[in-house]
């Protein structure tokens, strides 16, 4: 797929434990459309995030290659603009109100002028927290920190959103509204998203739908 | 503003807690000490500063010297008075004296002085407390405030003066009467070394009992204002002969301030270690953080922070709390030195022992002189000292791989 935002070719990732060798990762191959959404299913332990993190230039392969529109840089300053990441513990700065957990992402890339800033106060608004903007992480509830997570993750406006899990830590009702915010908000804006999930309902509310089994992805 | 240092900002202060206790306990170790070497480095340099100005007050800014006496005094000061940058220049004989009185007696040093010329160059009537130095005829001395006390004589007394000639012609079997003098002025010179040994007479009477005849042991010279003492000895000594020569003050006391700025020195690097100390404070407070933040600096380089940001986000928390610590000890310190004479006048009233103070303290007051260099240097060492701090917590920051740190518990 020549047009892919992510094209990951034979990733294999091996752990050591003890004198065993964990094989993890056993070949994957994956490419992902953009404006698509992928979700990756499977057990615990499965490799999953192991995966993920390979995807989005946290870790490296012991083999195999990963390329973001067809570049293999998938260094920090690269990721800042082109990946957006939304975790299971939401993972927000808790010194900085919503509206600076948002900005930070943009902080990072750099230039958070006025406009970056109203940018933000219009993701929160979309995510439905434009009125607890100020308040920080603490005042927050499980959900409404994963909507604000939601929102860094779109401020750099990314070609790829990956979200590890993002309704382990909340409850059904509440999961059910994160991901269809984020796949509405996702679809809305052309982004496509990699969704790790255990969750078959969520699995089933994206375009493709694949099951990670002894170390390969499958449909 | 680089994210990083707005990150450090808001780690140091976050949104609605107006003092946090990291931040507050960190700053407050780097205020004390920068506050505490402010206060001792304004008393030391007050003493070194009272010091220089009561040697200037009393034995001018150069002094010129011979190898034995100054045969041709007056011509000696004429040409030292032609000297482009000189002011003024007096004669003087000075050694120690035997004087007694009401059964008591006392060994201070007395000096002669010419009383035309020496205001010129010696401004004592500053310090005069009873009576000016034009009061001095050549049966008359003036006394410091402690001999006097010390003698138990006060202004219209006559004291008996033996000099060393005097006692050298007793051994001799020869008949010599000490000189009559009598108390025509008191002065206090602020500096406990001086006001328990110098007696001030005409130049002519010390001349008398020290045998001196029209000889003098030396001149002061007072120089025009900016100019340095050592230049303006050089300059003197151009035009003087080879066995006479000029000294300056810093010359002549060369010893003396070596001494005190050996003390000011080690003084300084002792308290140092109390930044120091705050330091590894506010450094282990920081690898804390690093700990306690493992998953937000994941998070930071998940979200495209790169290794050495992170390090900055710390080491700038580091430099931060130098600074505010910095500038919250220069205020404490400089508040501390404004109020340093309430506070011993306080204690000593306390503790009722004003006459004591009075009595074994160098200067009557607590002096404080600080330059912009001490002040300067103290900062900039503090700030480089906390920022060097915020280095360890940085590095170990920085080595962090972000799937790890996501990962930690």
């Amino acid at each position: 797929m020549s047009d892919a935002v992510l094209s990951a070719r034979g990733l294999r990732k091996n752990y050591r434990s003890g004198d065993a060798l964990l094989e993890v990762l056993r070949g994957v191959d994956l490419d992902v459309a953009p404006g698509e959404s992928v979700s990756i299913r499977g057990e615990s332990g499965s490799g999953k995030s192991t995966l993920l993190n390979l995807l989005a230039g946290l870790d490296a392969p012991d083999s195999g290659t990963v390329e973001w529109d067809g570049s293999a840089d998938t260094g920090a300053r690269r990721r800042a603009a082109y990946l957006g990441m939304v975790f299971q513990s939401f993972y927000l700065v808790p010194e900085l109100d919503a509206c600076a957990n948002v900005l930070l992402a943009r902080r990072i890339l750099g230039g958070a002028d006025a406009a970056a800033r109203a940018r933000a106060r219009g993701l929160l608004d979309q995510v439905g927290l434009g009125g607890r903007a100020r308040h920080l992480p603490s005042q927050l509830s499980g959900g409404e920190r994963q909507r604000v997570a939601l929102a860094r993750a779109l401020m750099n406006n990314p070609r790829l959103i990956v979200a590890d899990e993002p309704t382990g830590n909340l409850d059904e009702r509440t999961g059910n509204g994160v991901i269809d915010l984020l796949l509405g908000l996702c679809t809305s804006a052309n982004t496509a998203v990699i969704l790790v999930t255990h969750n078959a309902a969520h699995a089933a509310k994206t375009r493709r739908s694949l099951v990670l089994t002894a170390g390969v992805l499958g449909s | 503003m680089p994210w990083y240092l707005h990150l450090a900002l808001r780690q140091l202060f976050p949104t609605g807690r107006r003092f946090p206790f990291f931040t507050v306990i960190s700053t407050l170790g780097v205020t004390l000490g920068v506050a505490l070497l402010i206060i001792v480095m304004g008393v030391m340099g007050g003493f070194a500063y009272e010091i220089k100005h009561k040697i200037v007050d009393t034995e001018g800014d150069v002094q010129v010297k011979a190898r034995g006496w100054i045969a041709d005094a007056p011509a000696v000061v004429r040409k030292v008075e032609s000297v482009p940058g000189v002011a003024a220049a007096t004669p003087y004989a000075s050694d120690h004296v035997l004087i007694m009185f009401g059964g008591k007696s006392i060994y201070p040093e007395l000096r002669g002085v010419d009383v035309g010329s020496v205001l010129r160059v010696t401004p004592l009537n500053k310090y005069m407390l009873v009576g000016t130095i034009d009061d001095l005829d050549d049966d008359s001395i003036i006394m410091s405030t402690q001999l006097a006390a010390s003698l138990g004589a006060s202004v219209g007394d006559t004291v008996d003066v033996y000099s060393p000639l005097t006692l050298w012609k007793m051994g001799q079997d020869a008949v010599f009467l000490p000189r009559q003098a009598k108390v025509v002025g008191i002065l206090e010179i602020g500096h406990q070394q001086l006001d328990s040994s110098t007696v001030y007479a005409t130049l002519r009477l010390a001349q008398d009992l020290y045998g001196l005849g029209t000889t003098v042991h030396g001149i002061d010279v007072r120089l025009d204002p900016g100019v340095n003492e050592d230049d303006g000895a050089a300059r003197i000594n151009a035009v003087l002969p080879q066995d006479v020569r000029a000294f300056s003050w810093e010359d002549s006391f060369s010893d003396f301030l070596w001494v005190l700025n050996l003390e000011r020195n080690m003084i300084f690097f002792l308290l140092l270690f109390i930044v120091i100390v705050a330091a590894f404070s506010v450094m282990s407070s920081l690898l804390i953080s690093v700990v306690r933040k493992t998953r937000e600096i994941g998070l930071l380089g998940a979200l495209g922070g790169r290794p050495i940001h992170v390090a900055a986000c710390f080491c700038a928390q580091g430099l931060f709390i130098g600074v505010l610590g910095t500038v919250a000890g220069l205020a404490l310190g400089f508040t501390a030195l404004a109020f340093r004479n309430d506070v011993v006048l306080w204690i000593t009233r306390v503790t009722q022992r004003q006459e004591v103070m009075r009595r074994f303290y160098q200067f009557s007051e607590l002096p404080s002189h600080i330059t912009g260099g001490t002040v300067a240097l103290i900062a900039v060492m503090t700030i480089v000292i906390s920022t060097l701090a915020g280095l360890l917590p940085a590095w170990k920051a920085a080595r962090l791989k972000p799937v790890e740190a996501l990962r930690s518990e």
